[in-house]
């Protein structure tokens, strides 16, 4: 410890986890063993892999090759014209101008959906943990409770709710609902996440006459990097992935990709394009999937680092 | 900028679903369509509809049959489509408690339109002896279609069969030609519909009607025409193979397009999956009902209309249903998506061979009858759909078995 400068030690915790005592491993000659798990592990990863590999293909097939029906091929010819089908073309109702609008819609969408569903439950839960609330517990209870209730039973009443507040059908709407249905998980993430800061930080800004939302802009924000990023990545998963809340509350207007995407696959009485229905799949799938790739190294460090573990 | 820019997205989807109320020839229709044949044929009426000077806003959700769920949250919301795709009765006799019936009756009598649509399409417009309904197309659930090139090197004339029996009894001469001669597939959806399709061909319209219809009236299971029809399905079940197992309807079909097989008899949405693959009706394939059939099953597409608006609203929704019941339309229309007008006056001239076959069936009333999703009580009909797939999976299982599931079946939800 004593090469360290003064500046390294007042970096506090990133000291301590650097500095962990550290003890090289021998490096263990390849067993039989291992080899099996190995092969094991391969074989379950291809496993895994072949549906996804049909979807990657048959995105790039003609239907000409497609109906010929040997799903494993690969494509005779290899051609985008699926993916542009699929982008700029495909039709969802008579309007023929492909998922773009519907990713479009789902990125309006996306965004006030994230701010409201977290502001709302990053206060809550902020609150719950560190402030005396009157009834925190039987609050905390019920919105337990709440977390297993199915949003089909509810949505009824929240379609009159909505239509009472004037946002039914809009964008608004669709992250109203978003909000109050991620509410109770994620408020528990939080208040978990922040049961755990030391009372006297609380009394000790408490003392500095620091307000609710003083403390909480000054001193509980920063310290939620790692909460926030775990909250964002499952909110932008479940937001960008649903469908039943986008098709229900975005009325005319609104609708999100996956209702595009459902259009485009549902076919009740004509010919199934299967090379479009993967590539507009693919595309529908693929910004969750971005994020995860961008930020998923910050989701694990998030989740160790205390929030929804246990 | 976000805050306010959808802040003003917002408003602005407001307004305008706001504006739809007030500008009275605004139409927003709202239906389950997006392949390809199916955009070609709304274009059809929408071209037509903004004709008349009306303008067009679509709304597409796909549904499977049964209760619409989008359909009654978007009229729970407050923003109900004007104009709206749905044939389940139990839809209409919501919206009607909702005070947003549009009864038709007096319409369709002005306009002396009942007398020429087909017994069963006349039939499946009404709710509870009210026309609330505008049928735009319709499909005939078992019908036989045939490679014809497959018939020719096998030796075999389809349209020669006079019966079921005649039919299976040419089995063996196609197969010697090295064709298997029926593509089925093996999933519930695929059987149930054979088996209804079959129960009006074999058993006869007055079995299916006491099976299939309103009132079930549970003799008729004792019928041993309802046997036959039910032996029939076991023949067809013998021709299904591991290949066959949870194939679907279309892939079937691609077994008799590409001339591995000669036939399949589906329903006629097939027809889409022929014109596909640039094959002509009447030259490359034949289409016939099941041989000796003494009735066919129809399905109707129809829509509903928005009642409880202003008057010049309802007009406009009125020219929708004028417009989209108009033979050269209804025409147009069957020759895009590939389905039959429910016209019997259509110009004959731009129907092709399978739907002019249709429509010359469907010329005598007592040979047709609804699709049970029109009549038939949910449960019941899924339950029948239950015992007939395991029938067919199950070679072991006999005609009586069967039967005896769908009494014990009966008496549990309708006895």
């Amino acid at each position: 410890m004593t090469h360290l400068s003064i500046a390294q030690k007042a970096l506090g915790a990133e000291v301590a986890v650097r500095s962990a005592p550290y003890f090289p491993r021998k490096k263990k000659a390849i067993t039989g063993r291992s080899i099996a798990v190995i092969v094991f592990l391969s074989i379950c990863a291809l496993f895994f892999c072949v549906p996804l590999y049909v979807v990657i293909t048959t995105s790039f097939k003609t239907m000409e090759q497609i109906r010929e029906g040997a799903m494993f091929a690969l494509p005779n010819v290899w051609t985008l014209e699926a993916w542009d089908h699929a982008w700029n073309s495909a039709c969802s109702g008579t309007r023929c101008e492909g998922l773009k609008v519907g990713f479009w819609n789902s990125v309006y969408i996306l965004i006030p959906s994230l701010i409201l569903s977290i502001g709302l439950s990053i206060i809550t839960g902020y609150a719950l943990a560190l402030w005396n609330v009157k009834w925190a517990g039987p609050f905390l209870f019920v919105l337990f409770i709440c977390a297993f209730v199915p949003f089909q039973i509810i949505m009824f009443p929240l379609i009159s709710m909505t239509a009472a507040m004037k946002v039914y059908g809009s964008i608004w709407g669709v992250a109203i609902i978003h909000a109050i249905l991620a509410m109770p998980v994620l408020t528990l993430i939080f208040r978990n996440y922040y049961k755990d800061i030391p009372q006297e930080i609380m009394s000790a800004a408490v003392m500095d006459s620091g307000s609710f939302w003083k403390i909480f802009f000054e001193i509980i924000l920063p310290m939620s990097g790692n909460i926030l990023i775990v909250v964002l990545i499952l909110q932008i998963t479940s937001i960008w992935n649903d469908y039943l809340i986008g098709v229900t509350f975005g009325g005319l207007g609104g609708q999100p990709m996956t209702v595009n995407l459902a259009n485009l696959i549902t076919i009740s009485t004509g010919t199934v394009r299967y090379n479009d229905n993967m590539a507009a799949a693919l595309l529908t799938a693929i910004p969750p999937l971005v994020i995860y790739f961008f930020v998923g190294k910050l989701f694990v460090q998030g989740i160790t680092a205390g929030a929804i573990k246990g | 900028m976000s805050i306010k820019r959808f802040a003003g997205i917002a408003a602005g989807l407001m307004l305008s679903t706001a504006s739809f109320g007030a500008m009275a020839t605004d139409l927003v229709i709202y239906h389950s369509w997006s392949a390809p044949p199916e955009i070609a044929a709304l274009n059809v009426i929408k071209g037509e509809l903004e004709a008349k000077g009306h303008t067009w806003t679509d709304i597409a959700i796909p549904h499977d049959t049964g209760s619409n769920v989008n359909l009654m949250s978007l009229i729970t919301g407050g923003q109900p489509p004007n104009v709206f795709m749905e044939s389940n009765p139990g839809v209409y006799r919501d919206i009607a408690g909702m005070g947003l019936g549009f009864p038709l009756t007096q319409w369709f009598n002005d306009n002396a339109i009942v007398d020429k649509l087909p017994a069963a399409v006349a039939a499946s417009i009404s709710v509870d002896g009210e026309i609330v309904k505008v049928p735009q197309a319709l499909h005939i659930d078992g019908m036989l279609y045939y490679n014809m090139e497959v018939a020719k090197a096998a030796g075999v004339d389809p349209a020669a069969w006079d019966s079921t029996d005649a039919m299976f009894a040419d089995f063996q001469k196609i197969r010697d030609a090295g064709y298997a001669p029926l593509a089925v597939g093996s999933q519930p959806f695929q059987v149930g519909y054979l088996t209804h399709a079959l129960v009006a061909a074999v058993a006869g319209p007055d079995v299916y009607k006491k099976i299939y219809g309103e009132e079930v009236d549970p003799t008729a299971l004792d019928d041993p025409n309802f046997a036959k029809a039910l032996e029939t399905l076991r023949l067809f079940a013998n021709e299904a193979g591991p290949e066959a197992q949870n194939r679907p309807w279309n892939e079937t079909t691609n077994e008799v397009i590409t001339g591995k097989a000669l036939m399949q008899i589906h329903g006629d949405w097939m027809k889409g999956e022929w014109l596909g693959a640039g094959k002509v009706a009447g030259t490359d394939f034949g289409c016939i009902e099941i041989p000796g059939a003494q009735a066919v099953v129809v399905t109707v597409d129809a829509w509903g209309l928005l009642g409880g608006q202003a008057e010049d609203v309802q007009n406009a929704e009125l020219d929708f249903a004028s417009v989209v019941l108009d033979p050269e339309s209804q025409a147009k229309f069957a020759a895009a998506k590939g389905s039959t007008p429910v016209r019997l006056d259509a110009p004959a001239e731009s129907l092709d061979a399978c739907s002019t076959e249709v429509l010359r069936i469907l010329e005598d009333p007592a040979q047709q009858v609804q699709n049970p999703h029109n009549t038939a009580d949910a449960d019941w009909q899924d339950s029948i759909w239950n015992v007939v797939f395991n029938f067919w999976s199950d070679s072991s299982m006999t005609v009586e078995d069967a039967i005896a599931e769908m009494k014990d079946n009966y008496d549990t939800i309708l006895g």
